[in-house]
């Protein structure tokens, strides 16, 4: 296949290494990881061992490892769900002003996290909510106008034939939704899940603001702490604590890589 | 759109179910407007004026110019966005799209999954990185200063703003290289090819037929890298925490600090709004973008 730019050694050794470019401080964290008695200091490891990851996945590093999971599937389930039940109908009937409603969705989506900051902490302080639910709640309200425009664009896609003739061999509406659309709709809302369940993983303001010991942190903020505390004196377990905190991140994408493209940005409106 | 019987028979429920959504979009909403009401009001986090707070009309945003806070960090955040998203992820996005553009090979995985290795990592990972990285001992140091016979520099203390702008690049070129990929995929090899018989080098064809048919892309994916990379947070903070002084103290940072360190709530929700209307000139820009037929 005739590419833009002939194959040439040259190019080849170009990419590579900007490949390598890439993946260098990437490969210096696995290798520290392992490492024992990693100081920070380069010159080969050592030693091979896994006292590091031990430590990452014990005592409260374990609990943050554990409360990062409850945030995260508690917010991605939530927000799923909630998203659900208004992208389908958004994408099925007619509702007066809806374009005016999707486009302002889709400035609501660009706005800056840092902007409502300071509104979420009150509302969240007010209801007693500077918690692991709390947390749930506010993010799960945040991700809403995001999820709402990838489903209903996703719903947009799935013919609509099928559920007139579930309809006309007389099936209820939730027969319909459950026996027609759900299973039509699975990679879409499984995708969606995904991408709020990593967003909800990597944040990290908001955690910063309602976490306010270690045992309530999520891994985030957990190990923003622990290098802040130790510095330089303990990489190896800070290293170890950040492939155990970026392994469900990235194990995720590899799985759905074929789903995954760039219109799953949500910044846009079809039709 | 058709109205089916069927659906003008499930509008009922269908509105219910469309409730707990339209409470969250409200609430957004509201929480926007609880900002807009504390950036008129000297309430701050804790202390006498967290309770008795009062009003006092455009102070806070007249202190946004005469501070020397904003103006820096509006500086700062002009400089990291253009330098990391403009400059860097998209052109250096952009090169490898167009380089890789139709190898289905081996190096082009190796190249992708490299790349992505940025995008996935969560931030705080990546900042962990970057400062081990950039550290007197870190790879920078052993690999390419010592061997060139420069001292161990402390990169994060001296080159803040840069390393803060290489990390940048190094996270986010994934999205950019993902884009302009797929939009590479959608110019028909006739066109090129016809382009190549024509006598046209590389050079000439991507110039006079790739760009001038990628510009609704290009435009579209400056705009957002240009948007999300405005409001960046917790890379930067995570990483220099707006230091050394003030070189890196972007507005989210400058935001954060103001609100929750010094704890003048109503002054970081001027911030707050200023950014979120610069924000929002570009989303204008960004939607009109959108709706321009292609």
């Amino acid at each position: 296949m005739e590419s833009t730019f002939a194959r040439s050694p040259a190019v080849t050794v170009l990419l590579l290494a900007v490949a390598l470019v890439w993946i260098s401080p990437f490969a210096w964290l696995v290798i520290t990881a392992f490492d024992p008695q990693a100081n920070g200091q380069l010159g080969g490891a050592h030693g091979v061992g896994l006292d590091n990851f031990l430590a990452a996945v014990s005592g409260s590093s374990g609990q943050q490892f554990i409360n990062s999971m409850i945030i995260s599937i508690g917010t991605a389930t939530l927000t799923v769900l909630i998203a659900t039940a208004a992208a389908y109908p958004l994408s099925r009937i007619d509702i007066p002003g809806k374009n005016v409603l999707l486009w302002s969705l889709v400035l609501l989506r660009m706005m800056p996290e840092v902007g409502v900051i300071v509104p979420v902490f009150f509302a969240a302080k007010t209801v007693q909510g500077l918690n692991a639910q709390g947390m749930i709640v506010s993010m799960t309200v945040l991700n809403i106008p995001f999820a709402l425009l990838l489903l209903k664009n996703f719903f947009d896609s799935v013919p609509i034939e099928l559920e007139e003739s579930a309809y006309i061999e007389g099936a209820s509406l939730w027969q319909i939704v459950w026996y027609v659309v759900v299973p039509l709709s699975r990679s879409g809302l499984a995708v969606v899940w995904f991408f709020t369940f990593t967003g909800a993983w990597n944040a990290f303001l908001l955690p910063l603001i309602f976490a306010r010991t270690d045992t309530a942190f999520p891994m985030s903020v957990g190990l923003y702490a622990a290098f802040g505390q130790y510095g330089s004196i303990q990489y190896g377990f800070l290293a170890a604590y950040s492939i155990v905190y970026a392994f469900p991140a990235v194990v995720v994408y590899f799985l759905l890589r074929r789903n995954l493209n760039t219109g799953f940005a949500g910044v846009g409106v079809k039709g | 759109m058709r109205q089916s019987p069927w659906l003008a028979a499930a509008r009922g429920p269908m509105l219910i179910a469309m409730l707990p959504a339209a409470v969250c979009i409200l609430a957004t909403v509201a929480l926007s407007a609880w900002a807009i009401f504390y950036s008129f009001t000297n309430v701050e986090l804790t202390g006498a004026r967290s309770i008795n707070w009062s009003f006092i009309g455009f102070d806070n945003y007249v202190r946004l110019f005469t501070r020397e806070g904003f103006l820096n960090s509006l500086w700062v955040t002009f400089v990291f966005t253009f330098f990391s998203a403009i400059v860097g992820q998209s052109v250096v996005g952009f090169t490898l799209a167009v380089t890789l553009r139709g190898t289905r090979s081996l190096l082009r995985n190796i190249v992708e999954v490299a790349v992505m290795l940025g995008w996935l990592l969560p931030d705080i990972v990546a900042a962990f990185m970057w400062n081990a990285t950039t550290s007197k001992t870190g790879l920078i140091n052993s690999f390419i200063l010592n061997p060139l016979g420069v001292g161990p520099v402390d990169l994060i203390s001296n080159y803040a703003l840069t390393v803060v702008v290489v990390a940048n690049i190094w996270k986010g070129t994934a999205w950019s290289y993902l884009l302009f990929s797929a939009a590479l995929d959608s110019i028909s090899r006739e066109i090129l090819e016809a382009a190549r018989v024509d006598g046209a080098t590389p050079f000439q064809r991507i110039r006079l037929v790739i760009l001038p048919m990628l510009r609704s892309h290009i435009a579209t994916n400056l705009l957002l890298i240009t948007i999300w990379t405005f409001g960046y947070f917790a890379l930067i903070f995570a990483l220099t925490g707006g230091g050394p002084g003030r070189q890196t103290e972007v507005l989210s940072i400058l935001m954060f600090h103001t609100s929750f360190n010094v704890g003048k709530l109503g002054f970081g929700s001027a911030i707050a709004i200023a950014m979120m209307l610069l924000v929002g000139v570009l989303a204008v820009f960004y939607l009109r973008q959108l709706k321009e037929p292609k």
